[in-house]
């Protein structure tokens, strides 16, 4: 179904532009932030609790972005060499090894981009690399480190142990901002500022809905990062809520006038994994080339599974921080789940097929994908592609392998289609 | 029983697949059922009082051709969870209730799903082991989470795990692990009394039998060595840091040794031997659980595995030199283990500070030659004593 | 227009295949890759039709595919040696239903439809380890060639095992069985088995199922054959043209496009894809 798009570029653009300036924006804050007493404190962006630092305007920050910024920068590399250099294995992942390197050429701190935190807040949701990425920040700034335990989903959904531990936690770490800000806790502001989440939390859903139409409005993999970052580090925040009504807007609109991010949609992918961040463009270029765009993604997930219906209620703000934390993140759920997640998603997205991005760093995404793969071709009929390479790394993208088995799985992808017609 | 035949008992159940063992287990306790426990910590007197045996599971690297699992997992994850999922995929493990995985890190957390996935019929459970031990909230968490791991255990065998029976396996372990206390105690105050790779060979052995076999074992063992007359050997007091999940195989141990080291101390199955002291089991209030959820978070040893504000490593590292005398530290991590290699980042920060020499060799447990790691081991003994 | 032709340019070898409407194969051709990759197709073209003597007018369309495949000039169109090996192999063996390719970088296992479609497809191409590159590695170091290699691991009554399969070590480790005194025959076994574990593992990803065809460069060697039959427990499909398969399979691409009237050459560079970074 060829479509009609005049300018797609700009429209992508659009959604990107605002993205960047709010970005840019708490960039801006977090460098201000480097020489001046603001109170600051490090956070991991899965399944994070942001609303109670915001309700103490504590300025949160997040590694995870830095590093992410500097690998789709190409700066990542000379960052994870240095901190190879000091005993960071080849087999460590590169996040950890790219923040570090940066924290010690002089990256954090009043000369740097970032400010040295005042104290780091570890929520431990699924990936056991996150407690030892802040417990080596910690040693480096000589911070307290606060860990929030957040039990892993074993049974059906979180139990009242479960939750009953992370408010009692959650507790603990609102006594600590009190400490620190001397400001007593007020629960009032955290309801506003939830009510900020959740407005940001519907937009991002109907976003994502809107990818259920053909042609999809936005690449729902590689379009995806401009709202992941609002949604993850800057929610709670009005200018994220303001945002994506915006982006809302803006997508509705193309959806309205039959615009898709693609002239020319010959197929829809669900995508698993984090992206090639140091190849981000070529890598995309490599699926539009075939007219492949994903129309679902489990890596925008990490931080909430926002589109099955959660949002976080101001009635009752801890408790529903807490089943965030616990549940509604893809990092705190079983492989199984996200086999779950994924079939979801080629149903109700009406995909062609899966591309599985295999990294080396994560292990939490990558290991046993090849399960995945297994299940998704034998047990579900669902045509999957694996590839691997690495999403800070740059070390690990090869480009003509890469493509060569992208352009494999298409040219197989078209043939059974062609000979589909033939017969039909 | 001498020394030579105690040790051939235990090396004759480490040749063994698991199910083997718990065939084995079966001629002293017949019909026992088995739950596999992957490294590190489960509540063994909780399956014990089940009624079922648990079984460590360390990986299976030297006996089994990896050739299903590897369709599964990537070349960079470690072999442990391959070789650990080539015996689920090959059936070998039918004759188990089932297996414990837990929190140690991603890989072992997705190795359970695909686990669970493709053996249906098992009971799989996952323990979210707590990684805060100090938050007033911790203790509930943990017992509770003790108490589901019973509930679902008890509903796979079909009859309830009492308070009482927890409490009489509480005991026994309690034994079991004061034991492996002597004996490590002995080796490092005796150095030639008994060579590392037959401690090792023994405790990991232990770990495949019923413990009411171990505890007579180690009785007749530590009989044995106690009064046997033996020389000092000479070398460089070590400990040995990074073989907790994954095990070092016996004879890399023998060329650490015969490298011109003395192992004092070292953190090989250490799950087992987690708790520095007895665990009560009985008084005025019992509850056996809570009992185990206060030793899990306030008397056990660190591991790589395991979050303390309280007690970080690093300085649990230090103290373990100071009180077994050692002068040096080998790591000897398991090859892609990420716990143990983002350790070993702190480990070494804080050893180069207080001058302590060390030296890392990565191993894989299917590995057979060790000439790399022989030649720096020799190097790094030499530096010491001559120095 | 009575031919079709296909250009398989690899990192040692570039093979050319000519084909006619009956989808024979009219003649074959190999000829060293060189330096010069882009002239390499080229060159096997021109070859190729210098030994038949079919003039170029006569070949409807051209396909290239292989290691340099979007780096040929010489073909109207590319396709990747995936699909090419999988075609290639259906015509020499109809009943294949799974491919095994090694060539001297990588090594991939591909599931065949009955039309000779791939199913699915799982590659080793991250590094040497297991690959042809391996064996020739082997072969240096023994001081034999890789024709003999094969033939003389049938020999050995004890496969060595082998540390790792990394290219890197393999002179090492073999240097290091040499002075454990073991023999050469032993030796030859362990590392034929060695690699056929690893490319048992790949089939594993797309299922065996038979008829099962080797195809490319080693799959003249004989003692790979008798490794991956014994792993796979079953008979593996070798021919004689396993080294043109992939050229084979290019040219049927070619043929289909021949018979659909694609007579033009609808030239596709490189050049045309602009790939822009951030």
């Amino acid at each position: 179904m060829r479509t009609t798009v005049a300018e797609d570029k700009d429209y992508r653009g659009k959604v990107h532009q605002l993205s960047r300036d709010i970005m840019t924006d708490w960039m801006t804050e977090l460098k201000d932030a480097t020489k001046s007493p603001t109170p600051s404190a490090y956070m991991m962006i899965s399944g994070n609790c942001v609303e109670i630092l915001r309700c103490f305007d504590i300025l949160p920050v997040f590694p995870e972005v830095n590093a992410l910024q500097l690998a789709i920068r190409k700066q990542s590399l000379p960052y994870i060499i240095k901190s190879e250099e000091i005993g960071y294995a080849s087999d460590n992942c590169a996040y950890v090894k790219a923040d570090v390197g940066y924290t010690m050429c002089g990256g954090v701190g009043e000369n740097g981009n970032i400010p040295v935190p005042d104290f780091i807040v570890c929520n431990f949701v699924g990936c056991n690399v996150y407690i030892k990425w802040f417990e080596h920040c910690a040693s480096m700034f000589d911070v307290p480190m606060i860990m929030l335990d957040i039990p892993f989903v074993r049974e059906d959904g979180p139990s009242t142990d479960d939750v009953k531990y992370v408010m009692t936690q959650l507790k603990e770490l609102i006594a600590h901002c009190e400490k620190l800000t001397g400001k007593k806790f007020d629960i009032d502001r955290l309801r506003e500022v939830l009510g900020y989440s959740a407005r940001a939390e519907r937009g991002w859903s109907r976003c994502k809905e809107l990818c259920k139409r053909k042609p999809t409005p936005f690449d729902a993999y590689f379009d995806s990062i401009n709202m992941m970052g609002p949604i993850n580090a800057l929610r709670g925040s009005k200018v994220a809520a303001d945002f994506f009504d915006q982006v809302v807007e803006q997508y509705e609109g193309m959806v309205s006038d039959g615009m898709g991010v693609l002239e020319d949609e010959r197929f829809r992918i669900v995508f698993e994994g984090p992206p090639p961040y140091p190849y981000y463009r070529n890598f995309r270029n490599l699926f539009e080339a075939w007219g492949a765009v994903a129309v679902q993604s489990t890596y925008s997930t990490v931080g909430g599974t926002w589109e099955f219906g959660f949002t976080h209620d101001p009635e009752r703000p801890l408790e529903s921080i807490a089943e965030q934390m616990i549940i509604h993140n893809l990092c705190n759920r079983s492989m199984i789940e996200r086999y779950a997640q994924i079939q979801s998603y080629v149903d109700e997205y009406d995909a062609d097929a899966l591309v599985i991005h295999s990294i080396k760093s994560c292990r939490l995404f990558s290991a046993g994908q090849g399960d995945m793969r297994e299940y998704f071709t034998k047990d579900r009929g669902v045509p999957t592609l694996m590839v691997e390479s690495d999403l800070e790394d740059p070390r690990y993208y090869a480009e003509a392998q890469m493509k060569n088995r992208i352009d494999a799985f298409f040219e197989a992808l078209t043939y059974k289609r062609i000979r589909g017609k033939a017969t039909a | 029983m001498s020394t030579e035949a105690i040790l051939e008992r235990c090396r004759a159940l480490l040749e063994m697949m698991p199910g083997e063992a718990l065939t084995e287990a079966r001629k002293t306790h017949p019909d026992i059922g088995g739950l596999a426990v992957f490294p590190l910590y489960a509540p063994f007197e909780v399956i014990h009082a089940a009624g079922l045996m648990p079984v460590g599971m360390f990986g299976a690297g030297e006996q089994v051709e990896i050739s299903h699992a590897d369709s599964r997992f990537q070349s960079f994850i470690c072999s442990i969870a391959k070789s650990t999922l080539e015996l689920f995929l090959r059936g070998d493990m039918k004759s188990f209730e089932g297996a414990v995985f837990s929190s140690i890190c991603d890989v072992a957390r997705n190795l359970s799903s695909l686990v669970k996935r493709n053996t249906p019929d098992l009971y799989i459970e996952y323990l979210h082991l707590p990684q805060n031990m100090d938050s007033a909230g911790s203790l509930g968490y943990t017992r509770a989470e003790f108490a589901r791991f019973r509930d679902n255990l008890s509903a796979r065998v079909g009859r309830p795990i009492t308070d009482e029976a927890i409490a009489e396996s509480t005991k026994i372990y309690n034994r079991v692990r004061s034991l492996m206390r002597d004996l490590y105690d002995h080796r490092m105050r005796h150095s030639g009394a008994i060579a590392a790779s037959d401690v090792c060979t023994v405790i990991r052995a232990g770990t495949r039998m019923m413990p009411e076999d171990f505890i007579p074992l180690l009785e007749a063992l530590l009989d044995q060595v106690k009064s046997t007359p033996s020389h000092p050997r000479d070398g460089v007091p070590v400990v040995i840091e990074g073989s907790f999940c994954e095990q070092p195989p016996l004879a890399l141990i023998d060329v650490i040794e015969a490298a011109g080291c003395l192992i004092k101390d070292d953190d090989m199955v250490i799950g087992w031997r987690l708790f520095r002291q007895d665990i009560p089991s009985n008084g005025p209030a019992m509850d056996p659980l809570g009992a185990l959820a206060e030793a899990y978070l306030k008397h056990s040893v660190y591991t790589s595995v395991r979050y303390d504000r309280a007690k970080p490593r690093t300085e649990g590292l230090m103290d373990r030199m100071k009180d077994s005398g050692a002068d040096a530290v080998v790591f000897a991590p398991a090859k892609f283990c990420e716990p143990a290699l983002l350790d070993y980042v702190l480990f070494r920060k804080k050893l180069d500070e207080k001058g302590v020499p060390h030296l890392k060799i990565e191993f894989e447990e299917k590995m057979w030659t060790f000439e790399a790691s022989r030649t720096e081991l020799e190097t790094f003994a030499e530096s010491m004593l001559f120095d | 227009m009575k031919y079709a032709a296909g250009i398989d340019v690899g990192s040692t070898q570039s093979k050319a295949v000519l084909i006619d409407l009956a989808r024979a194969v009219v003649a074959r051709t190999l000829i060293d890759t060189g330096a010069n990759v882009k002239r390499a197709g080229q060159r096997a073209l021109d070859n190729l039709l210098k030994e038949s003597g079919i003039p170029r007018e006569q070949v409807g369309f051209v396909i290239g595919t292989g290691y340099g495949r979007y780096k040929i000039e010489a073909g109207d169109d590319q396709v990747t040696e995936i699909s090419c090996h999988a075609r290639g192999a259906q015509m020499l063996f109809p009943a294949t239903r799974t491919v095994i390719d090694m060539g001297g970088q990588d090594t991939k296992a591909i599931k065949v439809g009955p039309d000779g479609d791939v199913v699915d497809f799982s590659m080793n191409d991250k590094c040497a380890a297991g690959t042809g590159r391996f064996l020739a590695g082997a072969a240096d170091v023994l001081g034999l060639t890789l024709d003999e290699i094969g033939e003389i691991s049938l020999t050995g009554t004890k496969p060595i095992r082998l540390t790792s399969v990394c290219t890197v070590f393999v002179e090492s480790d073999i240097l290091s069985h040499l002075a454990q005194k073991q023999k050469v025959e032993d030796i030859l076994a362990g590392v034929h088995q060695a690699i056929a574990s690893r490319t048992i593992s790949l089939v594993r990803r797309v299922g065996r199922e038979e008829e099962v065809t080797f195809t490319g460069g080693v799959a003249r060697n004989i003692g790979m054959v008798r490794a991956l039959e014994e792993k796979l427990d079953v008979s593996v499909n070798v021919s004689p043209d396993s080294q043109f398969t992939g050229a084979i399979g290019a040219a049927l691409y070619a043929m289909d496009r021949v018979l659909a009237g694609d007579a033009e050459a609808a030239a596709v560079s490189d050049e045309d894809t602009v790939w822009v970074d951030e």
